[in-house]
């Protein structure tokens, strides 16, 4: 089943930038967890899952308003701010 | 008598606090004495803000003094876990990612606890984001087991069962996905236990498996591990998962005289030490002689248990990491001039070995054309897991067996082996799939190295297996140890 294990489409999907070295390294330590990982696919298992939850919880809470954080404690977490605002590098070019 | 007091557990502060033979202060600056003696050797606290914790423990007598005691637990320490919020304080998870993050709020169990009085002193090392089971993948520092620095504490709250064995604090928080509260018990010598999912909020946990996380007492003693759950175990309707005070009020009643306890077949036979086999067997035979019915319970599914931990927990994992992206907090790269690249290279940058094994692990099992295999086979498991579980609870009260197979390791033992490591878990995982209470007592030495067991019970069933552990702890001399530092 590990067969199918593309380290750099992984890499990719998941954000990361892997050194040729990460990458000799993670597919050996990935392929061997999922050898083990085959007694699953042996295994005789319900045909559905009940427990995608652990316990019976309530759908969702009545939607009221509330105290938040406010922008001044989030930018002062942030890594960059500029006027209350969280600032990332350009998306979009100047012009079009 | 001040030098002694690193040795006292929470319950005899307390009541040395109550009778007035103690001040909350003197407690505290024992500790801090004690913490300049022995945290460079230990690497139990990544941090201890002196003047802050004092200044709550004066709070806490002039509290006393007026008369306005808030609870057992007023003036007395409880240190946390470093992905636990607490308000001001440094919340890295002890990553490099989260490295200068401060929290700007409480997590629930924070509250509750400065409701109770009790003082937040300092944070506690772990693996980074909780993942691990040795501590040492932590990005900030190592931590050792105070009963052989050669060895690891276990983990990932490795942090605080440290801090406890070596009377740095007499009462922790850790968090359990896996087993991370049970494990470092077990190898330091404390008691440990993950409540019942649902039992204690998450909120202010960061998150790593959300379906399987929960925060959970740690201590030196039987009864201050359920002194600390109690003031925990409170509703939160800021976490969806955890219950109201009407699910709350179904706690089953101890009663010692009709306990039931199951032995999972072929138990003590799979890679089970020696010696943490005998000690396992000696707590059995205690509960024998004190009229407890012993039954073989069958857990056919247990050789699913861990790669479908596996599966779950770095599946979930993968999609809660992803928040880590440079935009909010955390790490940012300095290099970058898209915003691809700035997402890319902060997390490459930002995390660490095991926990970028687990986002691709988590990846893979959720990706395209291995979801259904993987993470949905997974979940079926998980399902027949749980649902054995309950059908053995039915029997028995609650479920015996070694809380680790082995003692703690070396230092450096099994980093390059991630598979040997995951299988420090085999025992511990199944409360977890299955939203249980386990909980991981001392039962004896392994060599020198401590050795727990574990008991298991049915949901909300805390107070049963602490009224079991309580009875046996009384009849041994394995609480509230320490060894000679």
């Amino acid at each position: 089943m590990a067969k199918g294990l593309d380290i750099d489409h992984l890499a990719k999907l998941a954000r990361l930038n892997l050194t040729a070295e990460e990458k000799v390294l993670y597919s050996n330590q990935l392929t061997h967890v999922l050898t083990y990982f085959e007694t699953l696919a042996k295994a005789d298992l319900p045909a559905v899952s009940d427990v995608a939850m652990v316990v019976s919880e309530k759908a969702l809470r009545s939607d009221e308003p509330g105290v938040s954080l406010g922008s001044d404690a989030v930018t002062k977490i942030a890594p960059a701010s500029h006027d209350g605002q969280i600032s990332v590098p350009r998306v979009v070019d100047d012009e079009s | 008598m001040a030098e002694e007091i690193y040795k006292l557990s929470a319950t005899e502060i307390s009541s040395r606090l109550t009778a007035g033979k103690l001040t909350s202060r003197a407690v505290v600056e024992a500790l801090i004495a004690r913490y300049h003696q022995l945290n460079k050797k230990i690497g139990a606290f990544t941090s201890l803000d002196e003047k802050d914790v004092l200044a709550q423990a004066d709070a806490s007598d002039a509290r006393r003094k007026a008369g306005k005691v808030l609870s057992p637990l007023d003036g007395i320490p409880v240190a946390i876990k470093e992905n636990i919020a607490v308000k001001g304080q440094p919340l890295t998870c002890s990553s490099k990612m989260l490295a200068n993050l401060v929290s700007p709020y409480d997590a629930h169990v924070v509250e509750a606890l400065k409701s109770a009085g009790a003082i937040i002193y300092g944070r506690l090392n772990m693996d980074e984001f909780a993942m691990g089971s040795s501590t040492e993948n932590s990005a900030i520092q190592k931590t050792f087991n105070p009963w052989d620095l050669t060895c690891i504490p276990g983990g990932s709250s490795g942090g605080s069962a440290a801090s406890l064995a070596s009377g740095l604090v007499p009462l922790a928080l850790g968090s359990d996905t896996g087993g991370s509260i049970r494990q470092p018990a077990s190898h330091c010598g404390i008691v440990g236990m993950k409540p019942t999912y649902g039992l204690v909020s998450r909120f202010g946990l960061v998150a790593f498996a959300s379906s399987l996380d929960q925060i959970g007492p740690m201590a030196r003693t039987v009864a201050d591990c359920e002194l600390l759950l109690n003031v925990l175990a409170t509703p939160d309707a800021r976490d969806m998962t955890c219950f109201d005070s009407t699910q709350r009020n179904q706690l089953p009643v101890a009663s010692e005289k009709s306990l039931r306890i199951g032995i999972p077949k072929g138990l003590l036979v799979k890679g089970v030490g020696a010696e943490v086999a005998a000690a396992t067997q000696a707590a059995i035979d205690f509960y024998k002689s004190k009229g407890a019915t012993i039954v073989e319970v069958d857990l056919p599914s247990s050789d699913l248990a861990v790669p479908t931990y596996y599966v779950v927990a770095t599946a979930e994992a993968s999609s809660n990491l992803a928040r880590y992206d440079g935009v909010r907090y955390g790490h940012r790269s300095a290099n970058a001039k898209t915003p691809i690249e700035m997402m890319t290279n902060s997390r490459s940058e930002g995390f660490g070995p095991e926990v970028k094994r687990r986002i691709l692990l988590g990846t893979f099992v959720l990706s395209a054309g291995y979801a259904d295999a993987y993470y949905v086979r997974a979940l079926r498991a998980r399902s027949k897991i749980r649902a054995e579980h309950l059908a053995a609870l039915e029997k028995v009260d609650m479920i015996l067996s070694p809380t680790v197979p082995t003692p703690a390791f070396k230092v450096g033992e099994k980093v390059s082996d991630p598979l040997q490591l995951y299988l420090e878990d085999i025992f511990t995982i199944p409360a977890n799939l299955a939203g249980l209470p386990a909980l991981s007592v001392p039962c004896g030495k392994s060599g020198h190295l401590p050795v727990g067991f574990h008991l298991v019970g049915a949901p909300l069933s805390e107070h049963k297996l602490f009224a079991a552990a309580q009875l046996f702890e009384s009849a041994h001399s394995f609480a509230n140890q320490q060894p000679t530092l």
